[in-house]
């Protein structure tokens, strides 16, 4: 019994710190530009078929797949940018808002379609030599594919920690964020930190998609629901703080593990909505975010 | 104005009269699903459009109202009821459930509405599909009959839009439209946003139900959670914006768009029709928010400056 | 150094400055002085590309500024120390005063314009890890023109420094900006306080209601009722 607790708590973390990666960029985008992509799912869907045709065809470790998935991304996201989101930079944030929203929306249609054309709706998934491999300690098991994600997670988030901590440009990136014209006055190019956020946000994205390729399985379809899952890390965790999204990554993964030890694996996914809603209802600036909505 | 008014429905009575009359000429059942296709879209984007367009508030969660009606009416038709009590049944949860969401919903502003109803929506896709994973058949099966189906469809879209017409040109279309430009200030002048709101959202889910309650008589087979996926809120939403967010007639024009470009481009492409209506989509979002009724209005305006300068010399005709 | 000539500025279809023209030559410690709300802000802004002029001419060192976007304005040596100061309080004193240094030419020498500024502001050295939203209000002040100071600027605009300071904070922010100018920074202040200001200035400009009505030595500007009931005030 309590083996199996503990085994569904490791587990929830385990996930968990992959939630969080995969509502990093979606935050970073956000938190810096105020443009809500809801197009984040897909472009983690991309990236997971990015990774999982290098993997098919090159037959490379699948966390080896991981710089493709990046340059991959790096385009699509600086394509997109320039398409669609450059255009609305200046507009007040409401409108800003909205209006990325139904672009977000527009765009995962056209990107969820084009990778049912591309790729049919087949599942696919990557599955690693070691993909059954496990260590055990004290009767609780920790596969081998969910620990080198964890990790994978855990390097991104840390680097995204010290790239805008150390590096200037991350710091001009902060700069932004905080007051926009005071940064201009600095001689930051705005549209050049907007740029970046974005292209960032899909990159990160992008790997995320890679780890969930290699953990679960992609189909052309499954964007929304991992749009949702970044948005109530980001509503639990609250914007603009990395180690929230990293503790609302992980209280996702736990709430998930636990529903689905007392209730059953069905509701796995509905338990995160609630949580959502009623934050949302309650709450809007997450547990770490300040009172701004 | 008042004169394009009569025209415009005169003109739609004489759509309905031809499309009442068409099953006598069209024989052929393709040809008719397709139609029942594209007033089903009509209803949907319809409805959908009370909400978000004459209100404005951009509401994600359409689908579930389109479920819950279709939902109700399969069940209780299943069991034998007769159909028209079902589909009372079944407009009337659509409304319990607009009433039960709208309370908390509302409370939420702008993208967080929009987010929190599209979460709603999906916590229903998903625990209806846990409860009832088993396909749904019809129990009349032997005595299916297009034809029935098609006048029923008919006459959901005659109401839904002639309800939307009448709602907008109402005291209570005002409020919306108050509402929807500037809430704060519409209720510092005594229009109660909630009320309105509220009013709006049941509409706009009482058709989606209607809706739902005649998918779920025209579909042989079905999983019952088909239709609470996004995509019958997606395409719906899509077809209002393409064709007009916020006219009456602009979900008709969308609907009829998609329905046409999707059947155009099948015999051709394939799957590409979807990525063409987003790309139209985002086109219409970012560059003519009125849609193809605003880009309509923009020619006729063109085309009447430039046949009322044409007789004249080399003189200009407008002066900054 | 720098020449505005002509400058009508709006803010949507509200017209704020009406024809202003005003000239800063190197080395100089300017002040334009005007009413609450007579568009000194504005001027700045224009300036500094954060609103672009309807009409009229700003040049600079030879080069037409008016096309020019913001962030490259500054890359040409204009520094602004923006109203209130405008800190990144959820960032340290050390990393706001990096920030101050962005451009290429000032990251450069970012190491000497710190030393520099230090020398100045030793209270910021002592607070240098600190997160600037702790410092006190005039702890902030020194901060944001040490800040605009690290960009090492040829142009030194400042709006309002003395704002909501405590009378001896002022006097030592005015001493601070006569020192920085002797050592050969040219400045362009805007002040509201009008007394303190015309005791600093070689020259003046008085703006009121977006129109400059009057420049010339502190002399000259009394002739101004306004400026001489600001200074019974």
């Amino acid at each position: 019994m309590l083996e199996s607790v503990s085994q569904t708590l490791i587990l929830g973390v385990l996930v968990g710190a992959l939630y969080a990666l995969v509502a990093l960029g979606l935050s970073l985008v956000f938190g810096v530009t105020k443009f809500l992509n809801v197009a984040h799912g897909e472009l983690l869907m991309f990236g997971g078929y990015a990774s999982f045709w290098v993997f098919s065809l090159l037959g490379v470790d699948p966390f080896l797949t991981i710089p493709a998935t990046l340059i991959a991304l790096t385009l699509i996201g600086a394509v997109i940018y320039q398409l669609f989101f450059v255009r609305m930079v200046k507009l007040p944030e409401e409108s800003k808002i909205k209006n990325t929203l139904l672009v977000g929306f527009g765009l995962s249609v056209i990107l969820q379609n084009l990778a049912l054309r591309f790729w049919s709706a087949d599942d696919r998934g990557i599955t690693a030599s070691y993909s059954s491999a496990a260590f055990t300690v004290l009767g609780v098991r920790f596969p081998m594919v969910r620990l080198a994600s964890l990790l994978t997670a855990l390097i991104f988030l840390l680097a995204l920690h010290l790239f805008l901590r150390k590096t200037y440009t991350g710091k001009a990136i902060r700069a932004t964020v905080q007051d926009w014209e005071a940064a201009t006055l600095m001689g930051i190019d705005i549209h050049r930190v907007y740029f970046l956020a974005f292209v960032l946000g899909a990159a990160l994205a992008g790997v995320a998609g890679t780890l969930v390729a290699v953990n679960y399985s992609i189909e052309p379809s499954m964007g929304l629901n991992w749009t949702l899952k970044a948005l109530i890390v980001m509503v639990l965790g609250g914007l603009g703080s990395i180690t929230g999204t990293l503790v609302g990554g992980l209280l996702l993964g736990l709430t998930e593990s636990v529903t689905s030890l007392l209730l059953s694996n069905n509701y796995r996914e509905v338990v995160g909505l609630v949580l959502f809603v009623l934050i949302l209802i309650f709450r809007p600036q997450g547990l770490f975010g300040t009172k701004e909505a | 104005m008042k004169r394009n008014a009569l025209l415009g429905i005169v003109l739609a009575v004489l759509t309905v009269v031809v499309m009442a009359c068409l099953p006598l000429v069209v024989k052929k059942d393709s040809i008719l699903n397709l139609l029942i296709l594209v007033l089903l879209y009509m209803v949907l984007a319809s409805s959908w459009n009370i909400i978000g367009g004459y209100a404005g508030q951009s509401n994600l969660g359409h689908a579930a109202f389109f479920g819950i009606g279709s939902l109700v009416t399969r069940l209780l038709w299943v069991t034998g009821w007769p159909f028209i009590a079902c589909l009372a049944a079944g407009v009337v949860s659509a409304i319990a459930l607009a009433l039960l969401i709208g309370f908390p919903a509302f409370k939420l502003r702008g993208v967080y509405f929009a987010i929190g109803t599209l979460a709603l929506a999906q916590i229903l896709n998903v625990t209806v599909g846990n409860l009832l994973p088993e396909m749904s058949y019809n129990p009349a099966l032997a005595d299916y009959q297009l034809l029935p189906r098609y006048y029923l469809f008919l006459a959901m879209a005659v109401i839904t839009i002639g309800a939307a017409y009448a709602l907008v040109h109402s005291r209570l279309g005002l409020g919306l439209k108050a509402v929807k430009g500037q809430e704060d200030a519409a209720e510092s002048l005594g229009v109660s946003a909630l009320k309105h709101k509220l009013i709006a959202l049941v509409f706009s889910a009482a058709f989606a139900g209607l809706a739902g309650g005649g998918f779920a008589f025209y579909h042989v087979s079905y999983y019952l959670n088909m239709p609470f996926s996004p995509l019958w809120t997606f395409d719906p939403m899509m077809m209002a914006y393409i064709g007009g967010a916020g006219t009456t007639i602009g979900p008709i024009i969308g609907s009829v768009f998609f329905v046409l470009i999707k059947e155009l481009l099948v015999l051709k492409v394939g799957a590409y029709h979807l990525v063409i209506f987003g790309t139209l989509f985002i086109l219409v979002v970012l560059f003519l928010p009125g849609g193809l009724v605003e880009a309509w209005e923009k020619t006729r305006t063109a085309l009447k400056r430039w046949t009322r300068a044409r007789p004249r010399g080399p003189v200009a005709t407008d002066t900054r | 150094m720098l020449s505005i000539d002509a400058v009508d500025a709006y803010y949507e279809d509200i017209q704020a400055l009406w024809g202003v023209s005003m000239e800063v030559r190197e080395g100089e410690l300017v002040v334009l002085v005007g009413p609450n709300g007579a568009g000194k802000t504005t001027v700045l802004r224009v300036i500094s590309g954060l609103l672009k002029p309807a009409s009229g001419r700003i040049v600079f060192r030879d080069r037409a500024l008016d096309k020019e976007p913001a962030h490259k304005i500054v890359a040409l040596g204009i520094c602004q120390v923006p109203e209130s100061g405008r800190i990144f309080t959820g960032m340290s004193v050390l990393e706001n005063l990096e920030l101050g240094a962005f451009v290429p030419d000032a990251r450069r020498e970012r190491e000497r314009s710190l030393k520099w500024v230090y020398e100045i502001f030793p209270r910021l050295q002592e607070r240098e890890s600190q997160l600037a939203g702790t410092l006190s209000g005039g702890e902030r002040q020194m901060l944001a023109i040490g800040r605009a100071l690290m960009g090492k600027p040829r142009l030194l605009m400042l709006d309002e420094p003395s704002f909501g300071l405590a009378p001896i904070l002022v006097d030592q922010t005015f001493e601070m900006i006569t020192k920085i100018n002797r050592e050969g920074v040219t400045v362009l202040l805007v002040e509201q306080n009008v007394r303190a200001a015309l005791e600093l200035a070689s020259r003046a400009y008085l703006l009121e209601n977006g129109r400059i009505v009057g420049q010339g030595t502190e002399q000259d500007l009394l002739s101004y009722q306004s400026v001489r009931s600001a200074y019974l005030a």
